[in-house]
C-alpha cells in the first residue's frame, strides 16, 4: 500500500513517533494498521501489552490492541510521568509515578476505537491505541508492505488505519490455504 | 468757563452728543471685544486643559488594561500550554474542559495570586472557552465561572476564532434596571504543536473607570457599548439626553475621539469621548467622560464682570473726557456759530443797503442823464434858431441887439444847467475824481491871463505872488472850475479902480490860496448864506450871475479833501481862502 512520504530520516524499525498535523494525528514517519474487520470469538485471555516511556516518548508510539488488552505504561524515564487520556474510547489518568511504581500502572482497553495518550507533565509526548475488534491486525513498515497471517477463511473487510481521520476499507475473500494480495489505492 | 444759563445753539449741542456719542461707542465696542476674546480664550483653555486631563485619564486607564491583558495573555498562554486543555480540546473531551482548567480558572475568578504582577487587576466576573468554531463552550457548572444568561454568553462567540487578543464591551442585560457593562477580552489558545488557534479564553471583567480613584472630583465617566449608556452616576434625564447625543455622533459615522458640549441637568457640561477597542472584532464601545463646565462658566462669569465694570470705568472717563472735549471743541464752534449768526445779520443789512444805493445810483444816474438830455436839447435848439436870426442882413440894428442878448442868455442858461448837473452828480455821489497830479499854480496863472484878457473886466489891478509848482492831487476840471469861479467872483463884484490879490504857498501838508478883492462887502447876516445854492449876497443888475457858483467851488473843494471859505469882507475888502491837501510827493512832478 502507498503512504504518505516520509518526512523524517529513516529510522529503526519500530521507533516513530506521533505528530499533529492540523489536529489530524499519524505516525512519523508514517505506519498504517491493517486489520480485518469482522466478528471473531472472544479469547479469554489476552497477553498483556506494555507502552513504555522513555526518553520523553511514547514506545511505541502507535500500539494496536485487541478489545479487553491490558496495557501496562512503564516508565523508564528517571522522572515523574502522568500518562492520561480523554479519548472518547478510553479515558483514564494514571497520575504522577515515578519508575519505581510498581506494580506498573495498566489499563485495560475494553471499547474498540483511537486513544490519544498524553503525559500530564511532558506535554509533547503523544501515543496512539487502537482498540480493535479483532485479533487479526499488523502494522505496516514505513514503506506500506504488510503481512497478517493466520486469518481465517471467509468474507471480510480489511481495513487500513492510516491516521486519526483516515481509515480505508477493502473488501476481501479469503481461501483456505491462499494468499491474498491487497493494495490500498 | 461755561455758563450753564446760556443754551448751547443747536449745531453745538448736536456737535457735542455726537462727540460723546462716538466716544461711548468706540469704548463699548473694545470693551466687547475684549470679552469677547477674553472669554474666547478662557473656554479654549478650559477645553484644553479639560481635554489634556481626559487623555491623560485615558492612557492611564490604557495602562492599565494593557497590563491585565499582558498577565491574561500570559494566564492563556501557560494554559493553552496545559496538555489537559489540548486533550480536552483536541479529543472533544470538552467535558473535560472546564475540570482541567479548573485551577487557571479560580486564579482567574478570584485573581488571589497576589504576587504576579497585575494581578490585581485580574478578578474577572466570568471566563468561558471557544471551541475550535468561534462558539461558547457552556461549562458544566457556571457557579464557579461567573453566571450569564443565555443571551449574553451567545454574544460571546466569533464567527472565526480570533488570532489576537480581542477587547469588547457588552452590556449584560441582567435586569433592566441594574444593567451592566462588561469589559470582554478573547484571548486565543495557540496550539503548542502545530501554532494553530484551537480555542479562546473569553474573560469578563468590570470595567475600569476613569476618576474613580479620585475622591470628591465632579468627573462622571462610563461607557457606551451596544448603542447603550452605562454611567450609573448620571441622572436618569441626564442619561437620556447624553444618550440621544451620543446616539447621533455614532450614528453618523464614528469618530475615535473628540468632545462636545452639551447641556445636562446642572449646566453645560464637556463631553469626550473615545474609542475604547478601535481595532476589535467586537463591536465599538467608547470611554465617555463628561466634565463640568462650571469652573470654567464662572471664570468667564468673572471675567465677563472684570471686563465689564472696566468698560464701565473707561466709559465714565471717557463720557467725562468726551465732555471736557466737547466743550472744548465747542467753544470755537460756538463762537463760530455765534460769528455766523451775526455776520448773516450784517450781510443782510449790507446787502440791503448795497441794493438800494445801487437803485439809488442807478436813479440818480438815469435822472442826470435824462436832465441833461431834456435841458439841453432845447436849449441847443434855441441857440441854433438865434445864430441862424443874427446871420440875417436884413433886420433892424434894434433886432440884431436883441438877438444877441438873447443869445448871451441862452449862453448863461447853458452853464446854469452844466452847473446844475454838477452839483446833481455831486449830491449823489456820483461823480468821480481822477487822482490826477495837477499844477495848482500853473492853473491859477492862467486863469488870471484869462481875466486879464476879458472885455468887459472894470479897470482893476491884479497883484499876485504865487508859489511855483504848488501841486495837488484832483481832476483839474474841477479845480479850474473852484479857481475860475472865486477869480470871476472876484472880478464881477469888484469897483472901478480897485484890485485883486492872489496869493499861493504850500504848507507842510496842504497849498493855501487866497483871492482878495476890493468892492462892495458882504454883510455879515449875508455872509452866512453866500456858499448856499441860488444865494447872491449883493444884488446888483449889473452882476450876471446864478447864485450857484460859490455852492458849487466850495463842494468841490471839499471833494477833493481840501475846503473854501470866507476869510473876511469888511471894510472895502472880501477874501476867499481855498485850502487843498498837497500832492503825495511821489508824484511831484509830473504834469
Amino acid at each position: 500500500m502507498k503512504l504518505p512520504p516520509s518526512h523524517a530520516a529513516p529510522v529503526m524499525a519500530k521507533r516513530y513517533e506521533v505528530i499533529n498535523r492540523g489536529g489530524v494525528l499519524s505516525t512519523e514517519p508514517p505506519v498504517a494498521v491493517i486489520y480485518l474487520d469482522g466478528t471473531f470469538p472472544k479469547l479469554s485471555s489476552l497477553p498483556t501489552k506494555q507502552i513504555a516511556q522513555k526518553n520523553f516518548a511514547f514506545v511505541p508510539a502507535l500500539l494496536p490492541v485487541q478489545v479487553g488488552t491490558r496495557i501496562e505504561f512503564p516508565n523508564l524515564d528517571d522522572t515523574y510521568h502522568s500518562i492520561f487520556s480523554y479519548s472518547p474510547a478510553k479515558r483514564f489518568d494514571l497520575g504522577r509515578y515515578r519508575p519505581e511504581e510498581r506494580p506498573i500502572p495498566s489499563q485495560i482497553f475494553d471499547a474498540p476505537g483511537l486513544v490519544t495518550l498524553r503525559c500530564d507533565i511532558h506535554e509533547h509526548m503523544r501515543g496512539l491505541i487502537l482498540v480493535l475488534n479483532t485479533p487479526h491486525f499488523v502494522v505496516s513498515d514505513p514503506s506500506g508492505r504488510f503481512r497478517l497471517s493466520g486469518l481465517p477463511p471467509g468474507r471480510y473487510v480489511l481495513k487500513a488505519w492510516i491516521d486519526s481521520k483516515t481509515t480505508r476499507t477493502q473488501d476481501i475473500e479469503l481461501k483456505n490455504g491462499e494468499t491474498a494480495h491487497v493494495d490500498f489505492p | 468757563m461755561i455758563s450753564p444759563k446760556k443754551p448751547y445753539p443747536r449745531e453745538v449741542t448736536s456737535f457735542r452728543t455726537k462727540l460723546a456719542l462716538t466716544i461711548m461707542l468706540v469704548i463699548a465696542l473694545v470693551t466687547a471685544v475684549a470679552i469677547y476674546v477674553a472669554e474666547g480664550r478662557v473656554a479654549a483653555n478650559a477645553e484644553r486643559d479639560l481635554r489634556l486631563k481626559f487623555q491623560s485619564e485615558v492612557s492611564g486607564l490604557d495602562k492599565l488594561q494593557e497590563l491585565r491583558n499582558a498577565a491574561l495573555a500570559e494566564r492563556c498562554r501557560i494554559l493553552a500550554e496545559k496538555p489537559r486543555i489540548h486533550a480536552a480540546l483536541e479529543d472533544n473531551a470538552l467535558d473535560l474542559l472546564y475540570p482541567s482548567a479548573k485551577d487557571e480558572l479560580r486564579d482567574l475568578m478570584e485573581g488571589s495570586d497576589s504576587s504576579d504582577q497585575g494581578a490585581g487587576s485580574l478578578n474577572a466576573k466570568f471566563c468561558r472557552f471557544l471551541d475550535g468554531a468561534g462558539a461558547v463552550l457552556s461549562p458544566p457548572d457556571a457557579k464557579d465561572l461567573g453566571e450569564l444568561n443565555t443571551k449574553t454568553e451567545a454574544r460571546l462567540a466569533f464567527k472565526r476564532l480570533p488570532d489576537s487578543q480581542q477587547v469588547g464591551y457588552l452590556n449584560e442585560d441582567v435586569d433592566p434596571a441594574n444593567n451592566a457593562v462588561d469589559e470582554v477580552i478573547a484571548v486565543p489558545i495557540f496550539s503548542t504543536e502545530t501554532g494553530e488557534v484551537i480555542s479562546a479564553l473569553v474573560v469578563g471583567f468590570e470595567p475600569f473607570e476613569i476618576g474613580s480613584s479620585r475622591a470628591g472630583a465632579d468627573v462622571k465617566s462610563g461607557i457606551w457599548a451596544d448603542g447603550r449608556l452605562h454611567m450609573p452616576s448620571l441622572s436618569e434625564e441626564a442619561q437620556t439626553i447624553l444618550t440621544n447625543h451620543l446616539a447621533n455622533i455614532f450614528s453618523n459615522g464614528d469618530r475615535a475621539q473628540s468632545n462636545f458640549i452639551v447641556d445636562l441637568s446642572g449646566g453645560p457640561q464637556l463631553v469626550f469621548y473615545k474609542c475604547l477597542n478601535p481595532a476589535s472584532l467586537f463591536p465599538h464601545a467608547y470611554e465617555i467622560c463628561v466634565y463640568p463646565l462650571a469652573d470654567s462658566i464662572s471664570q468667564r462669569r468673572r471675567l465677563r464682570w472684570q471686563f465689564g465694570g472696566m468698560g464701565a470705568v473707561l466709559l465714565l472717563g471717557g463720557f467725562v473726557t468726551s465732555h471736557f472735549v466737547a466743550v472744548r471743541f465747542a467753544k470755537p464752534v460756538e463762537q463760530l456759530a455765534l460769528d455766523s449768526e451775526r455776520n448773516r445779520e450784517q450781510r443782510r443789512q449790507a446787502e440791503a443797503q448795497l441794493i438800494s444805493t445801487s437803485e439809488k445810483l442807478k436813479r440818480s444816474t438815469r435822472y442826470s442823464a435824462d436832465a441833461s438830455h431834456q435841458l439841453k436839447s432845447p436849449l441847443t435848439v434855441l441857440r441854433a434858431g438865434l445864430e441862424a436870426l443874427l446871420a440875417h442882413e436884413d433886420f433892424k440894428p434894434e433886432i440884431y441887439e436883441e438877438l444877441s442878448t438873447l443869445l448871451h442868455q441862452t449862453h448863461r442858461l447853458s452853464g446854469v444847467i452844466e452847473d446844475l448837473l454838477l452839483l446833481a452828480r455831486l449830491d449823489s455821489g456820483h461823480l468821480r475824481l481822477q487822482a490826477e497830479q495837477v499844477n495848482l499854480s500853473q492853473l491859477v496863472e492862467e486863469w488870471l491871463d484869462d481875466l486879464a484878457a476879458l472885455p468887459d473886466s472894470p479897470e482893476v489891478e491884479i497883484e499876485k505872488q504865487i508859489a511855483q509848482d504848488l501841486t495837488v492831487t484832483g481832476t483839474k476840471r474841477y479845480l479850474s472850475l473852484i479857481v475860475q469861479n472865486v477869480l470871476e467872483n472876484a472880478r464881477k463884484y469888484n469897483r472901478k479902480g480897485g484890485r485883486i490879490r492872489v496869493t499861493a504857498c504850500g504848507e507842510k501838508d496842504e497849498v493855501r490860496l487866497s483871492i482878495g478883492n476890493t468892492g462892495q462887502t458882504i454883510s455879515s447876516d449875508a455872509q452866512e448864506h453866500i456858499f448856499e445854492r441860488f444865494r447872491r449876497a449883493v444884488a446888483g443888475g449889473a452882476v450876471s450871475g446864478h447864485g450857484l457858483g460859490l455852492n458849487l467851488a466850495r463842494e468841490l473843494a471839499r471833494l477833493h479833501g481840501g475846503d473854501l471859505r470866507l476869510v473876511r469882507s469888511e471894510n472895502d475888502w472880501t477874501e476867499f481862502e481855498l485850502c487843498l491837501p498837497v500832492a503825495q510827493p511821489t508824484a511831484k512832478h509830473a504834469s
